[in-house]
């Protein structure tokens, strides 16, 4: 009896203001909320508004791109037909498949190989060489620019090319791009986190680092291997100034390089150039949003362990 | 990454093995990096070498032979004034490097130091202006100017894209809804090709009094402006000043350019650093709520100096992209701003592939190596200690 009255009093005291408290602190928090909600809502609508200008622009006549009307009053979708058509994207969309696809696979072979080796084969002066590799990644495009383009051209007496100057040809656009230091990166800190355990049991089997390499590695790095795919085939699709240096024609040129002759010829006709844009981006938006969980995290994954 | 961190990841127990099968290891190592080596050599280490080589020639198309350092002095104009400058910058390097040196103020030469730095400082900013003003009386305008304005463009663009950053993956990692959605949003304009977005952003900051940017401009109450085609510079436009120089600041066409550059670049920084946030240790602030320290307390204490890797990760990743910067600012600059967008990148290129002076374009390539080798020693050296790694 005495303990519940001392009791009481102190507790009605005090569950009164913490009531009141906790009132107020919700209300805080929700209007905490509302602005985080609002500064996020507005950096969206910053990074959106030049896409959906894009679009709206893309579907509206000339003159409605002329006296900028914000949306079209019929949306044109011939629009992207005439565009496809006069800008010759076809080609350079085929152009652009096979090159990213050459460049991917060289790319693949030579960075698995390298980072199989880098993580796990020991060999005298590996640590030099990956040094020196990774070093290379300071160095500037512009300064190895020049000379490369006289290699491609077939104009340095060092290194001379099989079968004269690769200028416009499909080697010429893709060869410098298959190898990468930072695929070689990326596989080599996956390929080192497999268990050695697996390597001693497959060596009690008999097999060699080929062998390993095919049968346990590769399986078991599907998710790296995957991250790297993404990420050479959109730098691919992506590339620009080399491609635009090494085609004079049409034969090989790929499709940004491609759009930016686009722009350059129908400048003025802009409804065109925006769907002729629009049709550029659309594959690389397409393997985002299919793959931009994996893609986000692997872009995460570099960033903090670079 | 370099040669220690590998240790780790060698094959135990490797030399243990036979002589022989040791020898095959070794040979199967080398045959595997075989194919990258030979392509990274190729493609990526010889040409330094041969652009060393190419700038000490006249080559214009086809090479005329050797003229020694003709092509930096044509740079750079008077070798002395260049001396001087590079001595200004050295001089801040060996400034900081007095100032920090001494740690504890109760060190007998702490005194000295300091004021030896600050003697240092002021005769580096002395040193640096006034081998400027003799490099451009006497060498090449166009690539002198570009250091300036690659400058702008990176002091400009990169603070600014941290700091929105920053700010968006802190909200974001406030447990929100809709978390994956907006880190998708933002990621956009660094995912879609720049070819395409600058496109776009040219057709935004275009001089039409009816263009985007213009609008936004009269929403505002403000005169619509040349955006792209505007040379005239910033702080004269602003207020109305006849400011010359380095001091004028970026003209607005560049400006124009680093917004540009911080729309498609915020969305990638925030994913970096939404993971930073992510690999800090709950725990930390749990202690710290604990010990009742407040949010900002928390932010001082817990996640800057816990996030300061990644900042200088980003900082360091973003100068030397800016140093990189080619494709948008060749899509986006137009004739009418009169070079105030031409970047060093820019300026290598149009000397290289406009001109056609092969050597003289390698020379400043190379120029432009020593520049960004320096400021990525610079950063990590004042930055990089400032920097906690946890």
């Amino acid at each position: 009896m005495a303990d519940t009255q001392i009791v009481k009093p102190i507790g009605l005291a005090s569950a009164r203001p913490r009531a009141s408290a906790r009132r107020g602190r919700a209300v805080r928090y929700r209007l905490g909320r509302l602005v985080l909600y609002g500064v996020l809502l507005l950096g969206g609508i910053i990074s959106l508004i030049p896409f959906a200008w894009m679009m709206s622009a893309s579907l509206m006549t000339l003159g409605e791109t002329v006296t900028r009307q914000l949306l079209p009053s019929v949306p044109r979708f011939e629009n992207y037909v005439q565009a496809w058509q006069d800008a010759n994207f076809a080609r350079y969309f085929l152009n652009s498949a096979v090159i990213a696809a050459a460049i991917l696979s060289g790319q693949l072979f030579t960075s698995i190989l390298a980072g199989y080796a880098f993580a796990r084969i020991e060999f005298k002066g590996r640590g030099l060489i990956f040094s020196i590799m990774l070093s290379t990644l300071m160095i500037q495009g512009m300064v190895t620019m020049i000379p490369n383009f006289l290699v491609i051209a077939n104009r340095v007496p060092f290194i001379p090319l099989p079968g004269g100057s690769w200028l416009n040809t499909l080697q010429g656009i893709t060869v410098p791009g298959m190898a990468s230091v930072f695929s070689i990166f990326l596989l080599r800190q996956f390929f080192a986190q497999i268990p050695w355990e697996l390597w001693d049991a497959a060596r009690i089997d008999g097999s060699g680092h080929n062998l390993f390499l095919i049968r346990v590695v590769l399986p078991l790095s599907k998710p790296a291997i995957f991250t790297v795919t993404v990420f050479v085939f959109i730098g691919a699709w992506n590339e620009f100034l080399w491609p635009l240096l090494v085609t004079t024609t049409e034969t090989w040129r790929p499709i940004m390089v491609g759009l930016y002759r686009f722009a350059e010829e129908a400048g003025s006709l802009m409804h065109l150039m925006m769907a002729g844009s629009m049709i550029t981006i659309v594959p690389i938006l397409i393997l985002y949003f299919l793959t931009q969980k994996q893609y986000t995290e692997g872009i995460a994954l570099t960033g903090l362990k670079g | 990454m370099t040669a220690a961190s590998l240790q780790g990841v060698g094959q135990p127990g490797g030399r243990a093995a036979g002589s022989l099968k040791a020898w095959q290891s070794q040979l199967t190592g080398y045959l595997y990096i075989l194919p990258a080596s030979i392509l990274i050599f190729c493609f990526g280490l010889f040409p330094v070498g041969y652009a060393l080589y190419m700038s000490t020639r006249r080559w214009r198309v086809v090479d005329r032979g050797y003229v020694g350092v003709e092509n930096y002095l044509k740079a750079i104009g008077d070798p002395w004034s260049a001396l001087l400058f590079a001595g200004g910058f050295l001089g801040l390097i060996g400034a900081w490097y007095l100032w920090t040196r001494p740690g504890s103020n109760r060190n007998p030469g702490y005194r000295v130091a300091r004021i030896a730095s600050l003697v240092v400082v002021a005769a580096s900013l002395w040193l640096i202006p006034t081998g400027w003003a003799g490099m451009l009386s006497a060498g090449d305008d166009r690539f002198l100017n570009a250091i300036p304005i690659t400058f702008y463009f990176a002091f400009g663009s990169i603070p600014v894209q941290l700091l929105v950053a920053l700010c968006l993956a802190y909200i974001l990692f406030q447990k929100i809804r809709g978390q994956e959605f907006f880190r998708m949003i933002f990621f956009l304009p660094y995912i879609t090709p720049v070819i395409a977005t600058a496109l776009i952003f040219r057709n935004i900051f275009s001089p039409r009094e009816l263009s985007i940017a213009n609008r936004g401009m009269q929403a505002i109450g403000l005169p619509a402006q040349e955006w792209l085609f505007e040379s005239e510079r910033l702080l004269n436009l602003l207020f109305g000043t006849e400011l010359g120089g380095f001091l004028a600041g970026p003209s607005l066409a560049l400006v124009s350019i680093v917004f540009f550059g911080i729309w498609t670049y915020v969305g990638y920084n925030t994913v970096i650093f939404l993971a930073g946030l992510g690999s800090i240790d709950p725990t930390l602030y749990e202690a710290a709520e604990i010990d009742g320290a407040s949010h900002i307390q928390q932010m001082r204490w817990i996640t800057f100096p816990l996030l300061s890797p990644v900042t200088f990760y980003l900082s360091v990743i973003g100068f030397i992209g800016t140093f990189k910067a080619f494709n948008h600012i060749f899509v986006m600059m137009e004739p009418s701003a009169l070079g105030t967008v031409t970047t060093v990148s820019i300026n290598i290129f149009n000397t290289f592939n406009k001109a056609n002076q092969f050597g003289y374009a390698s020379a400043q390539a190379v120029l432009l190596l020593v520049v960004i080798l320096y400021m990525t020693f610079v950063q990590s050296k004042v930055l990089g200690e400032r920097v906690f790694y946890g």
